[in-house]
């Protein structure tokens, strides 16, 4: 095949693949280059393993806190080797299936193995070979970010790429004990899900849980954590790590006082920085932030007519988010951006987003003060899982429901839930957002009773009404 | 006076011969082409065309269909002029 694209495409994840096909329905011959194993983060080491793993987390924890009188607590013996050579099955299935096969079965689209560089706005240095596009979409993704922390350097440490089945920094033996570092939604869920696995885990965070979301739901979350036996230390700076292979130790700084946290492994969580430092944007011109995240308008168009970014690499711009279906969505737009003069943007107004803890969160739209920060005329209303009728009846009653709301109209602005099945009950309030829904449609619609669901519909109730005498059915 | 100009299309949305037809014929009615060869194969297109006929209005009338998308990949001197 000739070494001249239509679209050259740096990166092989879910925006690299939803680029890809989109582009190929529009008649372009596609090539995409990528270094790792192809079908980025989430596939191989991200969304996909975790969640993988943790549902097996939950199942010797339920085992163990059966929740109902009358159910004995049993023990699930943990083969943790084992464990993590089914989830390497899985995500091996899953890579074939869902990127293998299908760039197999696309008509015109050559995968390139290498480290990619940009020799100029339409060339790519892949190893020896130059490969050249009409158009370049540059969807590299992200990678763990590493702090500057004294010794981190000399010492060895984990991070989220330990759930990759085919790289080196696979973890195949669980750790007597575990310092996570970071309390974003990365950290919280793998310190969960080790420990109940088995792991001692101390979190170190530099503010609470889940700082940047509405705060209630990190409080809870740790109250939570520190009832499953996992030490929570926010608030802490790190001032310096040393170890080895037999163990780490760190020196922490929390409220003025110095101590040692030491663990077996290290698990750096501190967040994600885009893979753009080696691409050479600059020989080809294009404009990066201080971050290096690629700067794009709303049609996701670098600063170079030829030149699209999008997924992790674009960060936060236009309200995006560094997710999997936010990226794929992106590739979708670019591609039809770039081949039928689609003219689309990206709204990133209304994107659901699940963090997999035990119980789960999931939010929607502003929080109160993003809401706050704009002068916005806004009410909050938080209701507690104890008054949905379910959730009592299955003993989950731990989380809340927050909805947020202008006063001019009503109209719902935000949606946080902590709780049972929060990630699957965000997509009614997530709808009802895109079609720009107010507190009574959710009152208004008739729920299944007894649903999770339902504490959407008491939610925006408690504007209104005090939900606490509210009969069955919640009308 | 100019003379005609050759320009590439990349095709996309073509199964079958007829669909080879259709896109042809949408390319034939923009006034200025006076020839156009569609590639089931290579999902590809050559029209030529005078050197006022631009790229959108190929597009466009490709697009009308509703099933097939043509973008310009380049435009050159038609051979032979």
């Amino acid at each position: 095949m000739s070494d001249t694209f239509d679209l050259l495409i740096l990166g092989s994840g879910s925006t690299a693949f939803a680029a890809a096909i989109r582009a190929a329905d529009l008649g372009a011959r596609v090539a995409m280059v990528e270094r790792r194993t192809l079908g980025g983060t989430c596939a191989n080491r991200g969304c996909l393993p975790s969640k993988n793993l943790i549902e097996a987390a939950r199942i010797v924890h339920e085992a163990a806190h059966p929740r109902y009188a009358g159910l004995t607590p049993a023990t699930v013996g943990v083969d943790f080797g084992a464990l993590v050579a089914q989830k390497d099955d899985v995500v091996r299935e899953y890579r074939a299936k869902k990127y293998a096969s299908v760039a197999g079965g696309l008509t015109d689209l050559e995968l390139v193995e290498g480290d990619a560089a940009l020799v100029d706005p339409h060339t790519v240095q892949v190893g020896d070979r130059q490969v050249t596009g009409d158009r370049i979409l540059v969807a590299t993704g992200s990678r763990p970010t590493i702090p500057l922390i004294p010794g981190l350097e000399s010492v060895p440490y984990l991070t989220s790429d330990l759930l990759d089945a085919d790289e080196g920094a696979r973890l195949t033996d669980l750790p007597a004990s575990l310092v996570v570092l970071g309390g974003g939604y990365i950290a919280v869920e793998l310190a969960q899900m080790f420990s109940r696995l088995g792991s001692r885990v101390t979190i170190v965070a530099r503010s609470g849980l889940l700082s940047g979301y509405e705060p209630d739901l990190g409080r809870t979350l740790a109250e939570v954590f520190t009832a499953e036996g996992i030490e929570v230390l926010a608030g802490a700076r790190v001032d310096h790590v040393r170890g080895d292979a037999r163990g780490v130790e760190l020196a922490v700084e929390q409220a003025g006082a110095g101590r040692v946290v030491p663990g077996e492994r290290l698990l750096v969580a501190t967040g994600r920085t885009p893979n753009t430092d080696t691409l050479g944007l600059e020989r080809a011109g294009v404009t990066a932030d201080g971050d290096g995240f690629v700067t794009v308008n709303a049609q996701l168009r670098t600063n170079q007519p030829n030149v699209w970014a999008a997924g992790d690499v674009i960060g936060r711009q236009h309200r995006s988010q560094m997710a999997t279906p936010v990226g794929a969505r992106q590739g979708r737009i670019v591609a039809e951006n770039a081949f039928a003069d689609a003219g689309r943007r990206f709204d990133g107004s209304v994107i659901p987003r699940a963090i997999f803890t035990d119980p789960p969160i999931a939010v929607v739209g502003e929080t109160e003060a993003e809401v706050r920060a704009r002068h916005y005329p806004a009410v909050a209303a938080t209701t507690p899982l104890m008054y949905v009728p379910r959730a009592g009846a299955v003993h989950r009653t731990t989380g809340f429901v927050k909805f947020i709301a202008s006063t001019i109209d009503e109209r719902v602005l935000g949606v946080h839930v902590i709780g049972e099945s929060a990630p699957e009950i965000i997509h009614e309030a997530a709808m009802a957002m895109k079609f720009k829904a107010t507190l009574p449609d959710f009152v208004e619609l008739i729920h299944v009773y007894p649903t999770m669901s339902e504490a959407l519909k008491i939610g925006a109730q408690a504007f209104s009404r005090d939900v606490t005498k509210l009969s069955c059915c919640a009308e | 006076m100019t003379g005609p100009i050759l320009i590439d299309l990349g095709v996309g949305g073509m199964t079958c011969d007829d669909c080879a037809v259709h896109v042809s014929e949408a390319l034939k009615s923009v006034p200025g082409v006076e020839a156009a060869t569609v590639d089931l194969a290579t999902r590809s297109a050559a029209v030529t065309a005078r050197p006022d006929v631009d790229g959108a209005a190929l597009a466009a009338a490709v697009r009308s269909t509703g099933q097939y998308n043509v973008f310009e990949r380049r435009r050159s001197a038609a051979s032979g002029e």
